[in-house]
């Protein structure tokens, strides 16, 4: 037998076999099925948010506050060796007024804390409020992952 | 890609739209099911293995790449899954015997069996692939009914695609040979 009969006895056979039963499941199949599906789909979300992090780690806040302390001491520090401006040192400036909150007008402790201010550079501003700003974002998307946490459970 | 492509509503699900999966399901619950009860024989385990295989499908649908169309990847997930079953039963499936009629009987077969009624014809169609070997009955009706290509079959099932033409022209052969016995049995019993 040749190609083109073999060819001819499985084109005959197919159409033979369009005639086979095909059987089909439970009515309500679907329904079961997607109701697993659903369940299924809950539980991989909520592995999604245990998986969270926040976008800031505590490891990441220490030294961001650390480098923050360090900025601003070295900052006093080295005013206090360079000005010969009695107000301008971080520390000395905090015993001073203190010292002299017992004999001078509350005005004069105002005029010495704003003297403590003005020495700290802008830089030293902008970094703290930078970090004060990425704190509150943090804090708010992870409020935010907490109470669809609670929606999902 | 338009809404009855398959790829449309896998990419659904992908970006979270769990409810367009009952399309998918709507789509090939038949033939999974099918493919499971032919290896499985019992309708309940059938049932239990074509909602395993839907679920495992949408588990691994991020690992679906394309490459095959989406009912290849489905069947051999259920294919799969069903052998996985039966070893775990040790269940092994009879082989065919050597014994096959010529290709000429086969044609002569194949014109006895058109002149019979519509009816018969597909009662005894039924009752001949049911005496095939389980794996052979899932070859033969992925071939002949869903036209699946060898490629493809050998895909699903793991066999290589010499292996998967043999099979399938062996079970044909087959199919004849236990129409011819049964068609002739019922000769018989009108004489």
């Amino acid at each position: 037998m040749n190609l083109k009969d073999m060819n001819k006895l499985d084109k005959q056979f197919e159409e033979m076999m369009k005639g086979i039963r095909i059987d089909s499941p439970s009515s309500d199949f679907t329904l079961k099925v997607m109701s697993r599906v659903q369940a299924e789909a809950a539980v991989q979300k909520h592995h999604l948010l245990e998986d969270y992090k926040p976008v800031i780690s505590k490891r990441t806040w220490i030294i961001l506050i650390a480098a923050f302390v360090i900025l601003m001491i070295y900052i006093t520090v080295s005013g206090k060796e360079t000005t010969v401006a009695p107000n301008s040192g971080f520390w000395s400036t905090i015993s001073g007024s203190l010292d002299q909150l017992k004999v001078k007008e509350a005005s004069s402790v105002w005029q010495k804390g704003m003297g403590l201010f003005s020495s700290v550079p802008t830089i030293a501003y902008l970094i703290l409020t930078a970090s004060l700003a990425l704190w509150t974002l943090d804090s708010y998307f992870t409020h935010r992952h907490h109470a669809s946490k609670i929606q999902v459970n | 890609m338009n809404k009855t492509d398959d790829l449309y509503y896998i990419e659904a699900v992908r970006k979270g739209n769990v409810q367009a999966f009952s399309y998918l399901v709507e789509k090939y619950q038949k033939l999974v099911y099918t493919l499971a009860l032919k290896l499985l024989k019992k309708p309940e385990e059938a049932e239990e293995m074509a909602q395993d295989t839907f679920i495992k499908a949408y588990q691994k649908l991020d690992s679906y790449e394309g490459k095959s169309k989406f009912s290849t990847w489905l069947y051999s997930i259920t294919y799969n899954a069903c052998i996985s079953e039966l070893r775990k039963r040790r269940i092994e499936f009879k082989s065919l015997d050597d014994r096959q009629i010529s290709d000429q009987d086969e044609q002569k077969m194949h014109d006895y069996y058109r002149e019979t009624r519509k009816e018969d014809q597909e009662k005894y169609l039924n009752l001949a692939l049911e005496k095939l070997p389980e794996d052979d009955q899932v070859l033969v009706t992925l071939y002949y009914y869903e036209n699946q290509s060898m490629d493809e079959i050998s895909m699903i099932s793991g066999l290589t695609v010499s292996n998967v033409k043999i099979k399938i022209h062996r079970a044909r052969k087959k199919m004849y040979e236990f129409l011819h016995e049964m068609l002739k049995e019922e000769v018989y019993s009108l004489l």
